[in-house]
């Protein structure tokens, strides 16, 4: 009786004891076990109008098509920068080729220059594995463009008690990388190619309702 | 002088009541016990055993309290991986049958080797039905079936003709891609050479395998996700020998025959290439070292392995 009385106090105790050590708490929620189905993957997060546009496929081109070349989309969101400052440099290297582009980001001292050269090297490497491009230097850059992020409030500390209310500015960033050289740079328009212009807009002038 | 001290402190700690203090007055020294923390609590019963006696009765207390069963239960409807793989003959379908190799090949039936023959008797106690004439055909059309949803992306009816152990190594990496597989025909009837029967867990829990030999003629043409050729070619047949295994849950009454993965002789041709140059890259220099042959980046080709 003694033994048995033993038994079931050292049994509470081990419930006791083991009572928090259950093992579905100590799995990831997303698991098969029971008492913790709670899906908590990536689906939860919302997927940009960027990122999905690298999942459009093409139907298979026939034999005469011209081959299509590979587009690359990719992004990075909430760099703390500012939009503004960032959009120099992607207008600096839109039209490059990537190589070209690196380069000129790496020997730039800006702070957005460091995040577009990390973005560029992981959209060559996507590139490369993924989506089926032969050699890594035939991309350039041919979309390359800055919005805004979400900003968050802050209060900055003024003399005298005041305060003021302070923006953290955040940008993203995306680009689009394209198989080949970069094309062509357009030639400027000259006087010339304008007075010819505004002299064919007078010539194209008819008149109407007379005889 | 010291005894007479000695006995008026015991007199002043004693229990009898005196003037200077009142009968109910708690005694001058009296030790309260505080409540710590409550640390390391060892049980009576415990504490004079000793760790193995201890571990014994912990065992005893929880094979008496059984943890909540699974309110989800899994159930494990394919095996892990192929039970000792069949070994095909080297030079299999590239000798001719009229040779006295090829005779001794083409005559060597499953009758050989007794495990299999064992197996095939538990799979035909489980599967009444189940012949080694009719079943090759039957095979074959499921492994057709498969490769054509996998062609068309139909995930619902693959997994019903593949075992799960088989649908990612046949899906991945095709997310993005478009695949064009025809079958043109068979060069010679496919037939079994192998079966086995294993169990996991329990030892009633049969899981059967069996290995049927196909030599057929086949088309694939692999395209990416801008449509441009990877792989093969639509107008391209190919002559392929193939060693395919396929599963059944002998203890499941509802259970199919479902394709469980390839066996892959290491006598097999080396596939074709891929159509693109993939680039190798070579070993991490410092800038002080230099390049001790000259491969600066050459690209290869390199065979895919699929």
């Amino acid at each position: 009786m003694a033994a048995g009385r033993a038994l079931g106090a050292g049994g509470s105790w081990l419930r006791g004891l083991l009572g928090w050590a259950r093992p579905e708490r100590w799995l990831a929620s997303s698991s098969v076990f029971p008492l913790s189905c709670i899906h908590t993957s990536a689906c939860l997060q919302k997927v940009g109008k960027w990122e999905k546009k690298n999942r459009i496929v093409y139907p298979p081109q026939l034999p005469g098509e011209p081959r299509r070349p590979a587009e690359i989309y990719h992004c990075r969101r909430d760099i703390k920068y500012s939009k503004d400052k960032m959009w120099y440099l992607a207008k600096l290297i839109k039209g490059m080729s990537i190589d070209q582009a690196l380069a000129q980001l790496e020997f730039n001292d800006k702070k957005g220059a460091k995040v577009i050269k990390e973005v560029l090297l992981e959209a060559q490497e996507m590139a490369v594995k993924n989506h089926n491009v032969e050699f890594k230097s035939n991309l350039h850059i041919a979309e390359s463009l800055t919005g805004r992020g979400q900003y968050t409030k802050r209060i900055r500390y003024h003399g005298k008690g005041m305060f003021g209310i302070m923006k953290l500015v955040r940008c993203h960033y995306f680009v689009k990388l394209v198989e080949g050289p970069p094309p062509p740079p357009e030639p400027r328009k000259t006087g010339f190619d304008q007075a010819k212009e505004y002299v064919q807009q007078l010539r194209n002038r008819t008149l109407v309702h007379t005889l | 002088m010291a005894a007479a001290l000695r006995a008026a402190g015991l007199g002043l700690l004693g229990r009898r009541a005196s003037a200077l203090r009142p009968p109910g007055a708690a005694p001058p020294c009296l030790a309260v016990p505080v409540r710590t923390k409550r640390r390391l609590f060892v049980p009576d019963w415990a504490r004079e055993l000793s760790p193995a006696e201890r571990e014994g009765r912990l065992r005893a207390a929880a094979r008496a309290l059984p943890e909540d069963r699974l309110e989800r239960a899994f159930f494990l409807a394919c095996t892990a991986d192929i039970i000792d793989p069949y070994v095909p003959p080297e030079g299999d379908a590239r000798m001719s049958s009229l040779s006295k190799d090829g005779l001794r090949q083409r005559v060597e039936k499953l009758k050989q080797t007794a495990a299999s023959q064992l197996a095939l008797r538990k799979v035909k106690d489980h599967v009444p039905d189940f012949s080694t004439k009719t079943f090759p055909e039957k095979a074959q059309e499921i492994f057709i079936e498969a490769h054509n949803c996998l062609a068309n992306f139909n995930k619902q009816k693959l997994h019903s003709l593949v075992t799960e152990r088989c649908y990612p190594d046949m899906v991945r990496g095709n997310r993005y891609k478009t695949i064009r597989w025809s079958f043109v025909e068979s060069l010679e009837p496919p037939r079994v050479v192998h079966i086995r029967c294993n169990s996991i867990v329990n030892p009633s829990n049969l899981y059967g395998q069996v290995t049927v030999r196909m030599h057929t003629r086949q088309t694939l043409a692999v395209y990416d996700r801008f449509g441009r050729l990877m792989y093969g070619g639509e107008q391209v047949p190919k002559d392929v020998l193939e060693y395919v295994v396929f599963e059944r849950y002998l203890v499941n009454p509802y259970g199919t025959w479902r394709m469980h993965g390839k066996i892959v002789p290491e006598w097999a041709p080396p596939k074709d290439p891929i159509i693109k140059t993939v680039m190798i890259p070579g070993p991490a220099l410092d800038s002080s070292q230099e390049v001790k042959e000259h491969k600066e980046e050459t690209s290869e080709q390199v065979q895919r392995q699929q």
